[in-house]
């Protein structure tokens, strides 16, 4: 969970970073380079991945099985007919082809080969511009950033598919990975605020970040909490007004108990309470608010990955023991659940600390990128 | 050029009118960092009604000329909340208020109460995408027209197109004007401080007096609006015909929505199947939901069990009432009621095989079998279960009626004929008290 949490954010960064040359952006060059860093965990994360995949791909611990139901599938069981079990084994069946360990771990092995390649030419290419100040290279990036970008969403919409709706392998949702993608850039534009802040604060690249950049990167944040919450209720107002059985198990297990609690937490605390918060135009302009939002933002992205995540886990631990009633259950989830922030704090800490060295590696901002006067001269209407 | 900066050219505005009137100052500047620095002293000097004017956005002009941030947010902010509460009261009103409840309101006026889909009447989720919408569209509506109104748009005519000097304003020219109405301005003052400035030329900005036959509409204008609105009543008109129109042929089809589909009806031919039937059997062994019926007592009133003489397969059927019907006082009043609906034209509300429909069959005859006595020995002997069934399934004559009365009902109307039964020669003695004295009373 903490790795899907933490590849949103790197994929959100790769996102803005080839966004920028698609759309041959002036303001944000002093910006770009924290978004190229935060991309450039990709390949670290590909090796976060591999407890994932080789675990699925071995189909060792025997837990993987309960994590993902569908590697715990067994073709040849016999299971009696008109049941429920009976349906999910009929569908399984079919949904082999797509969901075996084989084809699963190839094409995670492909979407980190694409994106590894991503980040080398975009981050590679403009910090071989602070050297040479070849605007050839700007060129370049742009004519490849189509394609880049093309490649980026089915990438991240399969990824998505794979590593998260596949937990409940008979539930499917075409704009899954959209709302995976949203989410991961409400993460992002909160990383990217307040590692702008804290270098600002810190006494880094004070002539060139200003308060006019942190006033965009605070729109395109609050930009993405909108359109989380669009993506989201779009998912949930179809399968609501259709009610189909195969659709709504999905909610319905986050409707009930404790987690419709934390369903109504993520609605406000992802959406409700910083749109208010962030409607305005001074809290963009002012640096402390800024940073306080992006601080709860990234919290609130860690916990809607959670609510992605965890209510599959609490469900294959009450189904792998039927003995357990559900407040066992649940207290055994809680006991997992720290797990997970402790989790989150070993992945989260590789991830600053790829981070920080890839800041250190080049310089804060594009030196000689040729738009960096543009950025500089940068002001809000 | 000096010269030009003291004195003041004479503007060539009078066309015609009634005279001219002085609107205010119209000052030159080389290039935009001179205008820049021009606004920043004009605005130290305490002028409050004067703009500049640039073909392109200058950098660091609004600090210059000490423009406030615009409250329109603010505004546009409410209008939004008001779309939001607007859009929220539209859809209760139009689905979920009941009209009962206000009958007040005209009836064209109320709300429907569609059930789609079966959901509730009220229900947040499908309100979201129209309170989305309508908060957007008020937010909208509130921003582009509150930044007309904010900016004294639309606005035809300005006194400073007059000047011959001002139409390179969106070429390569940089102005400050001074209004007139300031009430720091001073015609020859503030002259002499434009030029101060650095301007390279100051002029003054008239607007000719409109004599009282110009500030009339023109005749033209006036005849086509009472046409146009004379053309726009025509729709209405339409309107107005079709909505007390009596004919009967079909309507004009203007826009021909979801009336004729390309689709096949239930009963049509299908080319495209074997059977050349549009609707499909469905697969078998498919039950549709709630139409499992499981339950033999409930549902059949038998089970199919082996005959012990002839060692064939045959029904055998339930002695009690299943646990699914209450057998009490009321249940027996609705079998009454059924009884006396189905059965009774034929069986006779006392249930002796006399009704109406049988006697009048018996006189026409042809075939009729006469309807049975319900209390003879024969059916009082019969388990509840055949009863059951002959209800639902027919017999002889007697036509099959579990499509049209549900099971619990047939149910009651067992009850209600077991009870014609026990009426049928019963012992006073037999009675409850109350109804006895009833009886000797009459």
């Amino acid at each position: 969970m903490s790795f899907c949490f933490c590849l949103s954010l790197s994929l959100g960064g790769l996102f803005f970073t080839i966004l920028q040359h698609l759309t041959r952006a002036g303001w944000s060059v002093v910006v770009r380079r924290v978004a190229e860093n935060v991309a450039g965990v990709l390949p670290v994360l590909a090796v976060l991945s591999l407890p994932i995949v080789v675990a699925v791909a071995a189909g060792w611990p025997d837990s993987i099985k309960d994590v993902y139901e569908w590697r715990g599938f067994d073709p040849a069981a016999h299971v009696a007919e008109a049941t429920p079990a009976a349906t999910a084994h009929h569908l399984l069946l079919k949904k082999q082809a797509f969901l075996n360990p084989t084809f699963f771990t190839i094409r995670i092995a492909g979407y980190f080969i694409i994106w590894w390649w991503l980040v080398g030419f975009f981050r590679g290419n403009s910090i071989r511009q602070d050297e040479t100040g070849d605007p050839g290279l700007t060129s370049a990036m742009q004519s490849r950033s189509a394609l880049s970008m093309v490649l980026f969403a089915l990438t991240t919409t399969f990824a998505a598919v794979d590593f998260l709706m596949t937990l409940d392998p008979l539930w499917f949702s075409t704009i899954f990975g959209v709302y995976f993608f949203s989410g991961g850039n409400v993460g992002f534009f909160s990383l990217l605020a307040l590692t702008m802040c804290l270098l600002h604060r810190a006494g880094r690249a004070q002539k060139a970040l200003s308060i006019e950049h942190f006033h965009d990167v605070g729109k395109l944040m609050f930009a993405f909490i909108v359109f989380w919450a669009y993506i989201g209720f779009s998912q949930y107002m179809l399968i609501w007004y259709a009610n189909l059985p195969e659709e709504t198990g999905w909610y319905l297990i986050r409707q009930e108990g404790s987690w419709k609690l934390m369903s109504l937490f993520l609605l406000l605390g992802h959406f409700v309470a910083p749109f208010l918060a962030l409607v305005s135009r001074w809290p963009k302009r002012d640096p402390s608010t800024l940073i306080a939002a992006a601080a709860w933002m990234l919290l609130m992205h860690w916990f809607d990955m959670f609510w992605l995540v965890f209510p599959h886990a609490e469900q294959s631990v009450v189904s792998a023991d039927p003995r357990l009633d559900t407040i066992h259950a649940a207290a055994l989830v809680w006991t997992d659940g720290l797990q997970c922030v402790t989790c989150l704090l070993g992945v989260g800490g590789i991830f600053v600390w790829k981070m920080a060295r890839n800041m250190a590696s080049a310089s804060l901002i594009p030196t000689r990128d040729p738009r960096l006067h543009e950025s500089l001269a940068f002001e809000n209407i | 050029m000096s010269a030009a900066a003291t004195s003041p050219k004479e503007p060539s505005v009078p066309r015609s009118g009634a005279g001219v009137r002085l609107c205010g100052l119209l000052a030159e500047f080389r290039d935009p960092d001179a205008l820049r620095e021009a606004a920043r002293r004009v605005r130290a000097a305490g002028f409050s009604r004067w703009d500049c004017h640039s073909p392109f956005p200058i950098h660091g002009i609004d600090d210059a000329i000490g423009i406030r941030l615009t409250k329109l947010p603010i505004v546009v902010f409410f209008f939004g909340l008001m779309g939001c509460l607007t859009a929220l009261l539209l859809q209760w009103w139009t689905n979920a208020a009941k009209p009962a409840d206000y009958p007040m309101v005209p009836t064209f006026l109320q709300g429907y109460g569609f059930l789609i889909s079966g959901k509730p009447f009220w229900s947040f989720q499908a309100n979201i995408p129209v309170i989305f919408e309508l908060t957007v569209l008020f937010s909208a509506l509130c921003a582009g027209i509150g930044m007309l109104v904010a900016n004294n748009l639309p606005w035809f005519s300005n006194p400073l197109f007059n000047s011959e000097r001002f139409r390179r304003v969106t070429n390569d020219a940089f102005f400050i004007r001074v209004d007139s109405t300031d009430s720091k301005f001073h015609l020859q003052q503030t002259q002499g401080f434009l030029a101060s400035l650095g301007a390279i030329a100051v002029e003054r900005i008239e607007d000719t007096i409109p004599t009282p036959a110009e500030t009339r509409l023109p005749g033209g204008l006036v005849k086509t609006g009472i046409v146009l609105a004379c053309l726009g009543l025509i729709p209405l008109a339409f309107i107005a015909v079709a909505r007390s129109n009596k004919s009967s042929s079909p309507r004009i089809h203007l826009i021909q929505d979801m009336d004729n589909q390309e689709k096949f009806k239930a009963q049509a031919a299908h080319p495209l199947f074997k059977d050349k039937r549009a609707m499909r059997e469905p697969i078998a062994g498919a039950i549709a939901r709630g139409d499992l019926r499981e339950d033999d007592r409930f549902y059949r009133g038998y089970k199919m069990g082996v005959d012990p003489k002839t060692n064939q397969p045959a029904p055998v059927y339930f002695e009690t009432f299943p646990a699914q019907v209450p057998v009490n006082e009321a249940f027996v009043q609705r079998g009454q009621q059924r009884f006396n609906i189905y059965c009774s034209p034929c069986h006779g509300v006392d249930g002796s095989g006399r009704g109406m429909v049988n006697q009048r069959a018996l006189e026409l005859g042809g075939g009729w079998v006469q309807a049975a006595d319900l209390r003879d020995a024969d059916r009082r002997s019969r388990p509840v279960g055949q009863l059951f069934n002959t209800i639902t399934s027919g017999v002889r004559t007697m036509p099959p009626y579990g499509d049209q009365i549900g099971e619990t009902d047939r149910w009651a109307i067992v009850a209600y004929v077991r009870a014609l039964q026990k009426a049928e020669g019963a012992a006073i003695e037999e009675l409850p008290e109350k109804e006895r004295s009833a009886l000797r009373k009459r």
